[in-house]
């Protein structure tokens, strides 16, 4: 554990430079420590499993994460402002239902439907956010409040059934892949050369790109941080405090409609129950790359790495034929072991 | 002995101390982190009966020193000898429990609780499992009864001034049986009444052998309580005197090594006769009201008054933080309507809080990015992308022409010392190219370079045609730096006076509400 030597002993004083490391070194490390881990897993289940470091397990590795990964980066700016958003597991189930209901019910185009489906998850999110800044309700509070709300309305608009039939073009998001090869054999079977990349990888790469420009490049992205780091000082410096804390709470909730989307997608049947429990996953991926609950810390590149950890261990586990529920044992004790890391690094 | 016995109940007997013998001895003391050495071979020492201080610029060891003493750092090298045995402390508690205690600049009291529970926490008298809460009232009454403070025990700490916290937190040290007790910067946030009272108390416990350790800036106050004087600088032992033997000056010339001529700068600036801001019957119900004062071009308009006599809350509110009932603020003739403070910013307003790490500063992020964070248009294209080199350019821009002491531009401001703080919130506001300034208690806790640093900015903004308003709690800071003076009491200004014909005696009657000396009292 490199980290423990790096700690300067506690001090509040103004330190002079080069007394510890700088805060950007201190990152780098512990982006390496949760990368350099992301590597030991990647070796120690290649030499375990052989079907495991193969380009078609991969692709099957990122389509996993993606859910993760797509929640983390929403709950990844959420967490910088030094909120918490729980409803996006609810949220992405109703998200999914609604979209599925349009087509089915009311006979609408797949994208059109989906585009209302993402939506709502905007709507739930733009909800949360005004019960936090204007309500002023603990961040907790109103997004366990939505996350029982949505889960609820999901629910009865579906009688609680799984909704199905819904055609194959539905299923096009979810199961669609870019630069897929496949060649026809002599005896008339298709020989996949090349699976492609999955349409959910090659969103979550795209958003992931799309928000780290925005967190680290814009305006918007500075007073993301500055909210968290400061909320007073940021409200007495002119940002719109209000407005990029809701600001946040939206793109999480439309990147939970987006994720229920893809999921319903993939099984082209949507499921009222999918998602339980995600919203701890998103956070837990947030948490393992770097991301300080208390606020103003945080990054995509680091949450991206930590849904990878969450999604390689679940499939590397698998393969090894680990039960689930020392499965939930193993992650469980990762998370505690690298927030324990970040807390080593910014003791003081 | 000769030891009172007013407080001597509170007081371990002095026993092993001869007469004369310190109470509390470092002997060549120092402390290296990595890379850096704090102290190098500081001795210092205590005796009962006496005020101690210890002087230095921010950065110059004495909360180092403080923490080794208080048994937060153990010393890289040297002795600790306290009552003649030399001692190592491995954690605050183990100083505590020999009778050294620590006052901390920044209040350590939990506002949830009551004032008797804070004085007695994690001590609670029990009876049986539970706490005796007759007797924790009982004695935390005797306790500030022995202060002579009328706090009530029972009343919430949220709920207190940060002169009475300081006087719970006093009670809380007295509680513990301290014979050496330590006071950081105990004056800052106090006002003049306040710190009298705080005198006084001092005064009782050294009566009492208590051997104080007293830290702090403001050497004009130190006469009246302090013995001994010791000066550090860089880590280093400078020199130690009788107080009276020496003067202010000889110690700021040893805290800075050279000579400072004078504390204030000569005012370059003269107000012109236009108007930049004025304001009129403002009032917020209940804590304000009928607030009316014109600025003028290029002056340093002071506001002075005690504390909570609602000055800061009027800067607040013209500066659209707090919301207000009436009046109306208009700002170089045109009359502005101001809901938020992005609404008073745009408008050309600025407010420099006086408490700078919970509202001035985004402490954990670099200096640049505090720096243009009021005026991110300026460095961002229209597409909300920021331009990283416009904004290098001009956080060094501001860096050069105020002299900021930091490593680079990237440095997180939390790192830097209160003075350089102090000058990005400056910075940032002339980036915004504000006409007018509020700078709430500018110089609390700056050190004495740091100081004269600020007071040289302001009259240059006011030199170049911005209002200046200065919110000050020192006395001599008003009458060094302002052009006029308006005084608070109790949320209405009570007299509008010209610096040059008023003196600290007619601010102070203005401030406690008597006035003129031939009206009343």
């Amino acid at each position: 554990m490199t980290m423990t030597v790096t700690t300067p002993p506690a001090s509040k004083t103004p330190a002079p430079s080069g007394r510890r490391l700088s805060d950007r070194q201190k990152d780098i490390i512990q982006k390496f420590a949760a990368l350099g881990s992301l590597l030991v897993l990647i070796v120690v289940f290649s030499l375990s499993t052989g079907a495991f470091f193969t380009v078609n397990n991969g692709m099957t590795i990122a389509l996993q994460v993606t859910s993760i990964a797509l929640l983390g980066i929403g709950a990844t700016c959420v967490i910088i402002t030094g909120g918490i958003d729980l409803s996006v597991g609810s949220v992405l189930a109703l998200a999914g239902v609604v979209a599925a209901l349009a087509v089915k019910e009311l006979g609408m185009p797949v994208p059109v439907a989906m585009m209302i489906g993402i939506l709502t998850g905007s709507l739930c999110g733009l909800v949360n956010g005004v019960l936090v800044t204007k309500m002023r309700l603990p961040p907790f509070i109103a997004t366990l409040g939505m996350m029982l709300i949505a889960r609820g309305v999901a629910l009865q608009i579906t009688g609680a059934r799984a909704v199905s039939g819904l055609g194959e073009s539905f299923g096009e998001l979810g199961n669609g892949a870019l630069f897929r090869i496949v060649n026809i054999g002599d005896d008339g079977f298709p020989n996949v050369v090349f699976p492609g990349i999955p349409y959910p990888v090659v969103l979550m790469v795209v958003i992931a790109l799309a928000v780290s420009l925005m967190l680290n490049r814009s305006v918007l992205g500075r007073h993301i941080y500055a909210v968290g780091s400061n909320a007073e000082a940021a409200r007495l410096s002119g940002v719109n405090v209000s407005g990029v804390t809701c600001f946040t709470y939206i793109l999480s909730g439309s990147l939970a409609g987006l994720t229920g989307c893809v999921l319903m997608s993939r099984l082209v049947t949507a499921q009222p129950n999918e998602g339980v429990m995600y919203e701890l996953d998103a956070i837990a991926s947030a948490v393992i790359g770097g991301t300080s609950l208390i606020g103003g810390v945080g990054t995509i590149s680091g949450t991206f790495i930590g849904s990878f950890v969450i999604g390689i261990l679940r499939n590397g586990l698998n393969m090894n034929g680990v039960s689930a529920f020392t499965q939930q044992i193993i992650i469980g004790l990762v998370i505690l072991l690298t927030v324990w890391i970040d807390q080593l690094r910014n003791r003081r | 002995m000769a030891y009172s016995q007013t407080a001597g109940d509170t007081l371990r007997a002095p026993h092993g101390v001869a007469q004369g013998e310190p109470l509390l001895a470092l002997e060549n003391i120092t402390k290296e982190f990595p890379g850096v050495k704090a102290l190098q071979g500081v001795s210092f020492n205590l005796r009962r009966h006496e005020v101690h201080a210890v002087c230095g610029e921010n950065g110059a060891g004495k909360s180092t020193l403080m923490k080794i003493i208080s048994g937060v750092f153990q010393p890289t090298s040297g002795r600790i000898v306290y009552k003649g045995q030399p001692r190592q402390f491995a954690s605050p508690l183990e100083a505590e429990a020999v009778g050294i205690a620590i006052i901390h600049q920044e209040l350590n009291l939990v506002p949830h609780l009551t004032v008797a529970e804070n004085i007695y926490l994690a001590r609670e008298p029990r009876r049986g499992f539970l706490v005796d809460r007759k007797k924790l009232r009982a004695d935390a009454k005797a306790c500030l009864d022995r202060l002579g403070v009328a706090i009530d025990p029972n009343r919430l700490v949220r709920e207190l001034s940060v002169a009475q916290c300081q006087m719970v937190e006093i009670a809380k040290a007295l509680s513990l049986n301290a014979e050496v007790l330590i006071m950081d910067e105990p004056t800052s946030s106090l006002t003049e009444q306040e710190t009298r009272l705080l005198f006084k108390v001092i005064h009782d416990l050294k009566a009492a052998g208590v051997g104080i350790i007293y830290i702090s800036h403001r050497l004009d106050e130190m006469a009246e309580i302090v013995d001994r004087v010791t000066v550090l600088r860089d880590g280093r032992y400078v020199a130690t005197d009788d107080f009276a033997a020496t003067t202010v000056d000889e110690i700021v010339t040893r805290m800075v090594g050279r000579s400072l001529e004078e504390k204030f700068p000569e005012r370059t600036s003269t107000p012109s006769s236009d108007v930049v801001l004025a304001v009129k019957g403002l009032t917020r119900n209940g804590v304000f009201a009928d607030i009316d004062f014109e600025l003028k071009r290029g002056e340093i308009l002071g506001f002075a008054g005690l504390m909570g006599a609602g000055r800061t809350e009027v800067a607040r509110a013209i500066f659209g933080a707090d919301a207000i009932d009436a009046g109306t603020v208009t700002l170089e003739g045109r009359q502005l309507v101001i809901r938020s403070p992005r609404d008073a910013i745009a408008a050309g307003l600025a407010y420099l809080s006086e408490d700078r790490k919970a509202q001035g500063l985004a402490v954990k992020m670099p200096v640049d990015a505090n720096m243009t964070l009021a005026n991110m248009d300026e460095v961002s294209n229209r597409f909300g992308l920021i331009d990283f080199a416009r904004q290098a350019e001009v956080a060094k821009r501001y860096v050069d022409l105020l002299s900021i002491k930091t490593p680079t531009i990237k440095q997180p401001v939390r790192l830097l010392s209160g003075g350089n703080q102090q000058k990005i919130i400056i910075g940032k506001w002339l980036f915004r190219k504000s006409r007018v300034l509020f700078f709430d208690e500018p110089t609390r806790g700056i050190d004495v370079g740091a100081k004269f640093a600020i007071y040289k900015i302001m009259d240059e903004l006011a030199a170049e045609g911005i209002g200046v308003v200065l919110i000050s709690s020192e006395l001599p800071e008003i009458l060094g730096m302002t052009d006029r003076v308006c005084v608070f009491h109790h949320g209405r200004i009570t007299g509008v006076l010209e610096t040059s014909r008023t003196n600290q005696e007619e601010i102070m009657r203005y401030a406690s509400g008597y006035g003129r000396p031939d009206s009343r009292h």
